[in-house]
């Protein structure tokens, strides 16, 4: 029996893993062979240098790499407080509302990312839904919401709110009702339920939650290029340029692998220690 | 404290939209006392329990402590507690931890947590090693003395417990009884006990209060209870009874001497299998009817018998197993008892 | 401890707040999109539904939905079976290299897809495939199928082993068990992840801004008429794209629906 179930197993996980090795692990080694190139080479049959990375020290990189980090980190921050009390009200207070939020938020996850951030700037610029109205109704209006380091962060996290959301209700969901119960009857106060059971009782979902939003934002570019125009440049917009208008792929390559080793160091630590059968199959 | 009750329940009711799960109920308890409230499933003995903690508020009547009204204080605020059914032990804490909950959100400092902690671990009869144990390294039995010791920690006025015995096996059950019964009598504190097994309520407590339907059906200590059931519910609730209803005449029983003042009074007739016993040819009983073994059951030693009467109306008798010959199935014989040993329930 | 009749309908009136302000830049481009002038300002003086006509006509908007469609389409049908056969081996069989292999199916997910696209565009030049619309693809994939894998674990979590195990005590094979148990009791699942699959693929940018070469899909044309400056049919044929999938997933949510309605 035992035997069945390893074999079996180990050929149905076959298909995805064998596609994942030859089109997402092998593509990530041939980025890191192509960091340790010299400049503005086309292949990886190369003297290994670093140059790309002392490149990445030189010219001041890693400023990109701060705002990217800085900004994600505020984006989940903010994505932890607003979504807690819904995520809260979808696990444990409301019945059929839950399955429309579920399905309210899950559509927008449907629509291009660009429209809806697209949309945004429709709605948040000069002459837009928000400042035309308001000047055509009061007669005085004002530069538009757009293009500043704050924009960027909003925009960030609508669009990783579903992925705050629905970890955080999963989590919250594993927090039995007894125990919250217990500790009210013991005598714990709203809050004191919040910190010393809901917290640490939810906090497989809660770092889930903060893991993607954290790790998505920090590696995104439709944000600060639509909303943000030139206020910082991201590494991945850095990362994109130095593979097109500079035509420096050691270099591309050696900024994709400092955000892929920060974001890449987070997840795995993150994902190592998550217990996936009972988040996801609910089994405790 | 007199006569103050400790705790007193004024027509206190319970609705759900169109349901009523508890009707106007009435209930004093005196201060130090081990209550149990006995009921099948569905008779809203756990909407009470949660009424009285503060887990639901009532739809209407009050509930008073030490003659001070609680009913509109949150369960947070009231000086009671509750043992869970599912224990509802933190899964991330430790059990000193677990124990020392309480006593932490009263901000009491750490040494002195610790050591009514290992206070209640002795008390419990559990090893001090187990403060730094984990929840789910521990027994099914361990962990209801950890729930316990929660509970004791707190300090309650009254703490109420939901069957918290009964996902147990039957022997650890039997042996958590005595010692709760135990711990009531060396703690001194009032415990409210909710279960749907009587045999369990009648072990351990000090009154037993049965519930059906949204009502208290009977509220008395456990003898009277078994002696004089006040309805048919409550009787057959109590175990394996005959019950023969006497308002249409005497129909299988032959009633002579004592035994005759019950045919002039309407109501139901209980007489228990063990009070039934074999009559000679010539013996003549208060309470007299002949009957036909239909099977027998051996009950350890006891016999258990399976009879039929005339009408057809089948009974139970349970005699010792000291007679070698006792009946077969398939004999016919007559069984008497005394009218003392009888009880006339006045309802139908 | 159950929250009062004032916070639950604060807490309710909190979750349409969040739902509006979800589809508030969806409203803005749905009046964009049926703006007259050329140059949108708001408020809307003069409504015309003339750049739909115009976007339907256009072959270019035609040439771009169809390959979206063709994209989405593959990615549907490869990510169900890679999905499906991921999820089984993610939940349902005990292996010796399952905690593994659970977390490896995950990390793409968490992975910035504007670095996968141009890795991928790195790792096709190097083996000397061109890109075009297939390659997208295989990039799409990266990102969907570890997805599809994990929407079908849940239903297979739920899945009992001892009715794969009654089947083979009744002398079932491995292929027999699978064609009679196991692929109709997950068959929903499978049905929920095909859907993702599609719209998700559909309404992808970052996977495929670096992976279609010379080809284009919907939301990549988009991006790039955004990023160019104002042109009155981005919001329109945005709203297209919306419809489009709005569409889908009405008829995804009404079918089964109508079909149990039919049957009893």
């Amino acid at each position: 029996m035992k035997g069945r179930e390893h074999r079996l197993g180990m050929l149905y996980a076959l298909p995805v893993a064998g596609f994942l090795a030859l089109s997402f692990l092998a593509p990530i080694l041939l980025v890191a062979a192509f960091s340790i190139m010299p400049q503005k080479v086309f292949t990886i049959f190369h003297m290994p240098d670093f140059s790309a990375y002392g490149e990445f020290l030189a010219q001041g990189y890693w400023r990109s790499v701060a705002w990217s980090l800085a900004m994600a980190f505020a984006a989940t921050a903010i994505l932890f407080v607003i979504c807690w009390p819904l995520a809260f009200a979808m696990a444990k207070v409301f019945r059929g509302f839950t399955l429309v939020l579920t399905i309210g938020v899950v559509m927008t996850l449907f629509v291009s990312e660009n429209i809806r951030l697209f949309g945004w700037v429709l709605t948040l610029m000069k002459g837009g839904l928000i400042e035309g109205h308001i000047r055509h109704w009061t007669g005085t209006g004002f530069d538009g919401l757009l293009y500043n380091v704050p924009v960027i962060v909003f925009g960030l996290v609508y669009v990783y709110l579903p992925f705050m959301l629905f970890p955080l209700a999963q989590g919250i969901a594993m927090v039995p009702d007894d125990a919250r119960q217990a500790a009210f009857d013991l005598g714990a106060s709203r809050w004191q339920i919040l910190r010393e059971i809901e917290l640490p009782l939810a906090a497989p979902g809660i770092m889930v939650g903060c893991l993607l939003c954290f790790v998505l934002s920090a590696g995104a570019i439709a944000e600060s290029k639509l909303l943000g125009g030139q206020a910082v440049i991201v590494i991945a917009d850095e990362v994109e340029t130095a593979f097109t208008y500079g035509q420096n792929w050691p270099l591309g390559a050696a900024l994709a692998m400092v955000l892929i080793a920060i974001v890449g160091a987070i997840a795995i630590w993150g994902i190592s220690k998550a217990d996936l059968d009972a988040m996801i199959g609910r089994r405790r | 404290m007199g006569d103050i009750p400790i705790l007193q329940l004024n027509g206190l009711t319970k609705s759900f939209d169109d349901f009523t799960a508890l009707h106007p109920m009435d209930l004093k308890v005196r201060d130090g006392e081990f209550l149990a409230i006995v009921g099948p499933s569905g008779c809203g003995k756990t909407t009470l329990i949660r009424l009285l903690v503060g887990m639901e508020d009532p739809s209407g009547g009050s509930i008073w402590l030490r003659g001070e009204r609680i009913d509109e204080i949150p369960a947070n605020k009231r000086p009671t507690c509750m043992v869970f059914q599912s224990l509802a032990l933190f899964p991330h804490r430790s059990v000193g931890q677990n124990i020392e909950f309480p006593l932490k959100l009263r901000k009491t400092p750490p040494a002195a947590r610790k050591e009514r902690a290992l206070e209640l671990l002795a008390l419990l009869r559990l090893p001090e090693e187990y403060y730094h144990k984990r929840i789910d390294q521990c027994s099914g039995g361990e962990r209801q003395r950890v729930a316990l010791a929660r509970a004791l920690a707190f300090d309650p006025e009254i703490l109420f417990f939901d069957e918290p015995l009964s996902a147990l096996d039957y022997r650890l059950r039997k042996t958590l009884e005595k010692e709760l019964r135990d711990l009531h009598q060396r703690t001194g504190k009032t415990f409210v006990y909710i279960t749907h097994s009587l045999e369990e309520a009648m072990v351990m407590s000090d009154r037993i209060a049965i519930m059906r339907a949204g009502r208290f059906e009977q509220i008395a200590p456990a003898a009277e209870i078994y002696a004089r059931p006040t309805s048919s519910f409550v009787a057959e609730f109590m175990g394996e009874v005959n019950l023969f209803d006497l308002r249409d005449g005497s129909g299988d029983l032959l009633l002579t001497g004592a035994g005759n003042e019950f045919a002039t009074r309407p109501g139901t007739l209980m007489i228990r299998p063990e009070s039934l016993r074999i009559l000679g040819p010539d013996e003549n009983a208060e309470i007299s009817m002949s009957a036909q073994v239909s099977a027998e059951y051996m009950l350890g030693s006891r016999m258990q018998y399976a009879l039929s009467l005339p009408s057809g109306k089948a009974i139970t008798a349970e005699l010792l197993r000291e007679n070698a010959d006792g009946p077969k199935p398939g004999d016919s014989l007559r069984l008497g008892c005394a009218a003392s040993a009888c009880h006339l329930i006045p309802e139908g | 401890m159950k929250p009062s009749r004032l916070s639950h309908i604060l807490l309710v009136l909190y979750g349409l707040l969040i739902l509006a302000l979800l589809y508030l830049p969806l409203v803005s481009v749905g009046f964009a999109s049926v703006s007259k002038a050329r140059y949108l300002s708001f408020p809307i003086r003069r409504y015309s539904t003339d750049w739909y006509g115009k976007a339907l006509e256009s072959d270019t908007v035609r040439e771009l939905l169809i390959l979206s469609l063709k994209v989405a389409g593959l990615v549907t049908v490869i990510s169900m079976v890679l999905g499906f056969f991921g999820a089984l081996a993610f939940a349902r069989y005990q292996w010796r290299f399952r905690k593994l292999y659970q977390k490896l199916i995950l990390l793409p997910i968490f992975f910035p897809q504007t670095v996968l696209g141009l890795a991928l565009l790195m790792w096709f030049n190097a083996i000397g495939i061109v890109p075009s619309w297939k390659t997208a693809v295989v990039a799409h994939l990266v990102w969907i199928a570890p997805i599809a894998t994990l929407i079908i674990a849940i239903r297979a979590y739920s899945f009992d082993p001892a009715l794969e195990e009654a089947a083979r005590d009744m002398g079932a094979s491995t292929g027999e068990i699978l064609r009679e148990v196991t692929i109709p009791l997950l068959m929903p699942g499978v049905i929920s992840a095909g859907l993702f699959a599609f719209l998700l693929s559909w309404g992808n940018f970052p996977l495929s801004l670096f992976t279609t070469g010379a080809d284009s899909t919907l939301p990549e044309w988009l991006y790039a008429k955004m990023v160019s400056g104002y042109s009155p049919l981005v919001p329109t044929v945005g709203m297209l794209s919306v419809a489009a999938s709005a569409l889908l997933l009405a008829c995804a949510l009404t079918i089964p629906w109508i079909l149990r309605r039919v049957r009893s």
